[in-house]
């Protein structure tokens, strides 16, 4: 039986117990959940075990959050995959009529890769910042781990996400590029691309609590952000202090996997994976202080 | 092996920092000597309690004493700036009307958001699902979000997922008071057998001092964010009652009169409560008597003037009021003092009483004068609830006996 050392103390010095009720069923455990909350920072294992209790209200929450969008929509849910399919056409007719930085027919693929790439990235940072602030109204009552907030906004996305990536899968194999095993990279690069995304979120949503400019930070970072991945045009085009500057971007190595799946990549683009890696592993680490540390206290500032 | 207690709370408190939010370009912050004011606010300091299984806890206090932070730290919604919270076992805090619900979910999903909150597994809940619909009687509003629930299924469907799930800790608010008086019997029974068949240990925070002698065997007083006291609960009552005297300041209601003010006839000069026997007192047993005491100086000669006795409860429902018109007092000259004895008998429930006297004109059009309002508190009769004590008798007997097994 799990006792910490208040309690054993307490026990000691209550020599008569007035525990009124006995309690016969079987397999009860009256102190099988016990937790003791101090100022200091709650242990690491009892946030991962309040996540994975509270991944049915994260899955439940995440859907309601996509379908909500178009709950009242007519159209609904078609919606979700029209707009991405008409980004696509639109992509095609200028890409192929309009502009052309690169010869060929793959050059709508090519672009469109990365947009998946960053309608995901910069969709979810953006509604995710003030994710915690926003769900003040269920947060104040009841404790779950706050994390869940932003992890919310995360699985609504990741439904567009599956929308588009079939959607980019249907548009490589119409311009003729056809199957090939590498398309299997688009499996890791979703994992990379959310993993990011994760830690980016949980960072901002927590310091958003304190620092009510982030939101409107997030939002100017991401303007520049789009502009210094290589979505619209490839790596090669650049050279010199950029061209390194680009590989360092994280999302780049993200954007780059898309396209080793199906368009090919610019040639060295593995050592971007480093920067992502290690950007992941950071901001992770970054979130998970910031969570263990004020998860029980965010709602004193909500 | 003792076990130990459901609620351990060691030398706890919450600090709440009053920050200013101040944009970086308004003009205080561009002023550079002005130190950014962070005022530290202890919302509750130095609590120490233990709550046992299967322990009915009543919690007392005026507002802003510090009870909603301590429960919000027992529900685990914010943690304390120091000492230490513990809780053994599932809880299900009930600290609001919101009680955790998303609005945009149905009733359906809801309850099984707020249910996986509250430590169920998804079979749990489909075990319990059709007590827990029954409970809250919301019928076929079960598949309707609930944002477009009324208050009252809102509560019941809280609360419904709330005793079903069997929590170890049932924390509970003011919530019960929304819902009808049919469905707050129904609440407080629940509660009372979920404690007694799975040793639920509830703590209940309300205003409602008949409910909290109803419930709980034990109270503890909250007061400006220190625990005055902790023990049975008519003494806690008694202290909460002490506690309300020291702090009424009677000048906040003044009573509310259409009749305009003749001030210059005659002015109150004292007004006080005291028992048959004549010393003072503001603490009455049930069925006891109590005499307001009013004197007052004719200002100028005055004919037969009125008293009237007005007593509200300390939500300010009125519970009594008569003037004495029937009754002739007199003729009183200028420069007179004259006294008025008030004296009735206090068939009340448990709950503190502000009274209030009007001197008025016989004819009832004009108001002379008026006392200060004065707090009296009743420790009524076990069990008795409502605005007045009517002293039913019941009487049973056996009319005819209808089966010989």
């Amino acid at each position: 039986m799990p006792s910490d050392r208040l309690g054993a103390m307490a026990a000691g010095t209550e020599a008569v117990n007035t525990a009124p009720v006995e309690h016969e069923d079987a397999g009860f455990q009256p102190h099988s959940r016990t937790i003791t909350l101090t100022s200091k920072p709650l242990p690491l294992m009892s946030v991962v075990k309040d996540l994975w209790a509270a991944r049915y209200v994260l899955w439940t929450l995440g859907r309601q959050e996509f379908f909500s969008r178009y709950r009242r929509a007519s159209l609904g849910v078609i919606w979700a995959v029209a707009l991405p399919l008409l980004q696509a056409a639109v992509l095609a007719v200028v890409f192929s009529q309009i502009v052309r930085f690169r010869t060929g027919q793959h050059f709508v693929v090519f672009v469109l890769g990365g947009l998946t790439v960053w309608s995901f990235f910069g969709g979810t940072l953006s509604t995710s910042a003030t994710a915690i602030v926003d769900g003040a109204g269920m947060a104040s009552k009841i404790y779950f781990p706050r994390a869940v907030l932003p992890m919310i906004k995360l699985v609504a996305s990741s439904y567009s996400l599956c929308i588009s990536v079939a959607l980019l899968v249907a548009v490589t194999l119409i311009s003729g590029i056809g199957l090939h095993p590498s398309m299997l990279l688009l499996l890791p690069a979703a994992l990379l691309l959310i993993a990011l995304t994760l830690a980016i979120s949980l960072v901002s949503s927590a310091l958003h609590v304190y620092f009510r400019d982030i939101r409107f930070a997030v939002s100017a970072v991401l303007t520049i952000w789009f502009y210094a991945t290589p979505i619209i045009y490839p790596v090669e085009l650049i050279s010199g202090p950029v061209k390194t500057l680009l590989w360092l971007n994280p999302v780049t190595a993200i954007v780059e996997m898309v396209r080793e799946a199906t368009v090919g990549a610019d040639p060295g683009w593995e050592v971007s994976l480093i920067s992502c890696v290690t950007c992941i592993v950071v901001l992770m680490f970054a979130a998970m202080i910031l969570h263990r540390r004020f998860d029980r206290v965010f709602s004193d500032r909500l | 092996m003792a076990a130990l207690p459901a609620i351990e709370i060691r030398d706890a408190g919450k600090r709440y920092v009053k920050y200013e939010d101040r944009p970086l370009l308004s003009r205080a912050s561009l002023n550079l000597g002005a130190r950014t004011t962070r005022r530290d606010l202890w919302a509750v300091r130095h609590i120490n309690l233990e709550v046992n299984r299967g322990e009915c806890l009543g919690v007392i206090g005026r507002n802003g004493a510090g009870k909603s932070t301590m429960l919000r730290m027992l529900a685990g919604v914010t943690a304390p700036s120091e000492g230490s919270v513990t809780l053994r076992g599932r809880i299900a805090p009930l600290v609001s009307v919101g009680v955790g619900f998303h609005p945009e979910l149905t009733g359906r999903e809801n309850i099984y958001v707020n249910g996986t909150i509250l430590g169920l597994s998804r079979r749990e809940i489909d075990a319990k699902f059709e007590s827990i619909l029954e409970f809250a009687e919301i019928g076929h509003f079960l598949d309707t979000p609930v944002k477009f629930y009324s208050s009252g299924m809102f509560v019941r469907l809280g609360f419904s997922v709330a005793v079903q799930a069997e929590p170890d800790i049932l924390l509970v608010d003011e919530v019960l008071s929304v819902g009808d008086v049919a469905f707050q019997i129904k609440c407080f029974n629940r509660m009372m057998e979920i404690r007694e068949k799975a040793g639920t240990t509830v703590l209940v925070v309300s205003h409602n001092l008949s409910a909290i002698r109803m419930m709980c065997d034990r109270a503890a007083v909250l007061s400006h964010g220190e625990m005055k006291f902790d023990g049975p609960t008519p003494d806690a009552i008694s202290v909460y009652h002490d506690l309300l005297t020291e702090m009424h300041d009677p000048n906040d209601d003044l009573v509310e009169d259409t009749k305009p003010l003749e001030p210059d006839v005659m002015a109150v000069q004292s007004f006080d409560i005291r028992t048959v026997e004549g010393g003072l007192s503001s603490h009455f047993e049930a069925g006891e008597d109590v005499v307001f005491h009013v004197e007052v100086e004719a200002l100028k000669d005055v004919d037969d003037p009125v008293f009237t006795i007005i007593i509200n409860d300390a939500t300010g429902r009125l519970v009594y009021k008569e003037p004495s018109i029937s009754r002739a007092s007199g003729h009183f000259a200028a420069g007179n003092m004259l006294s008025c004895d008030i004296r009735l008998t206090a068939n009340l429930p448990t709950a503190s009483y502000v009274a209030h006297l009007i001197v008025l004109k016989g004819s009832l059009t004009h108001r002379y004068s008026h006392a200060r309002p004065a707090m009296f508190f009743v420790t009524g009769r076990v069990l008795v609830a409502g605005l007045a004590d009517l002293h039913a008798s019941f009487t049973t007997r056996t009319l005819a006996t209808v089966s010989e097994q």
